[in-house]
């Protein structure tokens, strides 16, 4: 009897622990809903440089990073397309292959890790810091509300880099991945263009949007929220850490949700 | 002639987890009066500012600003009472990726309508009162302590606050350094139409400007008087804190 009230308590434990997460999560979210009521207060001037700060950091200092992974990625995609589909008799589908895997799966999703990984981790570390400074307390004292100065300008500018950035991720793995594959196939341009474009519809654009917008909007809000847990100075790698890994999964989670959603 | 109640404390009884605590504190502080509030350690000297202003809010007792329950604000009004207190914290609180200049601004550019030519103006006589001019790009990683205190003080009176909350300001300043801030605050102190609490260690050092001092000892007000009051030291407890004596009615933890 012991023995299996001591095998249970593990997974018990982690599933109330799971869910008491949950509900602060949804208590940090109806803080920042709270928040909006004060937003007519908020003037945009004084969000201006956080917004255009992190819209550099996250979108523009992230440019090398997703050109070489978008160009690595493109042209692995178009070398294995074009050597093996000949073999299945199904060389006309490099397109639809080229708009299925990169437009619709691993553009948004390979630019969302790579955001986490730079800007989501920077954004818990710096929240965190922030608090242990007592700068966070310091904003609340000047009347100032954190929850709108802090997150939404992040959330704006988050929305705003990730959907410039998987716009430039999908061109560069289609042409620049183009140009590379050169080297090992011919295709003509003429040829890999049509094709591009008899595979692409408006859904692909449609979602490619709102990938971009559900991204922008959860990747600074969970790092967001993970940056305001700590209570001491060690706790801060612990959170950093969570936000991250946490972000990350969530993040598969989502796309495979909108893809069953939209696709099936 | 009367002047106007600005804050009211009423039977305050509050403890926090830090041993810090006051019990039945009552007091109250009319616009154009300053009072400095102070303790040993522990005394419940600390809870008074983050009560007054708000960041506490599980509390027995209450305070009203300006005739109103502080408790009773909703959220927007919280924010817009925070507006109208200034807030010298203990370890400053300077937003650490601005400079001192943007530090010094940022409540204007949040809360104020002033124009950005005006808010600039604004500043710069801020900042040329305290001595600032050339460290205004610097952050604050760079600045000195006494330039990291006027810095702090600049912000906290930005907004052209009805009540100034300093809190163990010159706890850590170099005696010499830190006089440009206490001139300052003298000027602050000295106008009728705004009031100060100052929560310190070292009462002594803000006496040319005070009108009234409160001595805390274990969460109770143990000395409450006038400027003479202060001075004349007829009190044992003043007294005893006064000469940093262990022998006295105040026992050390």
């Amino acid at each position: 009897m012991l023995k299996i009230e001591s095998a249970l308590r593990t997974p018990v434990r982690k599933i109330t622990s799971f869910l008491e997460g949950m509900r602060n999560f949804y208590r940090f979210v109806e803080s920042i809903v709270t928040s909006f009521r004060s937003i007519r207060y908020l003037r945009f001037r004084s969000i201006y440089s956080i917004v255009v700060n992190q819209t550099r950091f996250t979108g523009v200092d992230a440019l090398p990073i997703i050109i070489s992974i978008a160009l690595l990625l493109g042209a692995t995609t178009i070398i294995q397309a074009t050597k093996n589909f000949p073999k299945f008799g199904i060389e006309g589908f490099i397109g639809n292959l080229l708009v299925i895997i990169i437009a619709r799966e691993m553009g948004p999703l390979a630019t969302a890790m790579i955001v986490v990984s730079r800007s989501g981790s920077a954004i818990a570390a710096e929240i965190a810091t922030q608090k242990q400074n007592r700068e966070i307390l310091s904003l609340e004292l000047m009347g100032i509300d954190t929850k709108l100065y802090i997150v939404f300008p992040r959330i704006l500018a988050s929305i705003l880099a990730i959907f410039s950035l998987i716009v430039i991720f999908d061109i560069t793995a289609f042409f620049g991945g183009y140009l590379i594959s050169l080297s090992t196939v011919y295709i003509p341009a003429g040829v890999f263009v049509q094709t591009l474009l008899d595979a692409f519809s408006f859904s692909d654009l449609a979602i490619t949007v709102l990938k971009s917008l559900i991204y922008g909007i959860l990747i600074p809000l969970i790092c967001c929220y993970y940056g305001f847990m700590p209570e001491s100075d060690f706790q801060i790698p612990i959170f950093v850490s969570r936000a991250v890994v946490r972000t990350l999964v969530i993040l598969f989670v989502i796309n495979a949700f909108i893809s069953a959603l939209f696709y099936f | 002639m009367d002047r106007e109640e600005l804050l009211s404390v009423r039977s305050l009884c509050f403890a926090d987890e830090g041993g810090a605590a006051c019990r039945d504190v009552s007091f109250s502080l009319a616009r154009g009066e300053n009072l400095v509030v102070f303790g040993p350690e522990g005394a419940g000297a600390e809870v008074i500012c983050p009560l007054i202003a708000g960041t506490v809010v599980s509390f027995e007792g209450e305070i009203f600003f300006k005739g109103r329950s502080v408790e009773s604000y909703d959220y927007v009004e919280r924010h817009n009472y925070r507006k109208e207190l200034g807030y010298l914290q203990k370890n400053y609180g300077l937003i650490n990726n601005m400079s001192a200049e943007e530090n010094v601004a940022l409540p204007l550019r949040y809360h104020s309508r002033l124009s950005s030519g005006e808010i600039d103006a604004h500043i710069d006589r801020l900042i040329g009162e305290l001595g600032l001019e050339h460290c205004r790009s610097l952050r604050p990683v760079s600045l000195t302590g006494s330039e990291t205190l006027r810095t702090a003080y600049c912000r906290a009176i930005a907004l052209d606050p009805d009540l100034l909350l300093i809190e163990h300001a010159l706890e850590g300043q170099c005696l010499l350094n830190s006089q440009q801030f206490l001139k300052a605050l003298g000027r602050w102190c000295r106008r009728d139409d705004r009031s100060v609490i100052v929560v310190t260690y070292e009462p002594e050092r803000f006496v040319d400007f005070t009108d009234r001092f409160m001595m805390l000892y274990e969460g109770d007000i143990v000395f409450s008087g006038s400027r003479d009051d202060f001075l004349a030291r007829r009190n044992e407890y003043l007294d005893q804190y006064m000469r940093s004596s262990l022998d006295g009615p105040m026992k050390v933890r």
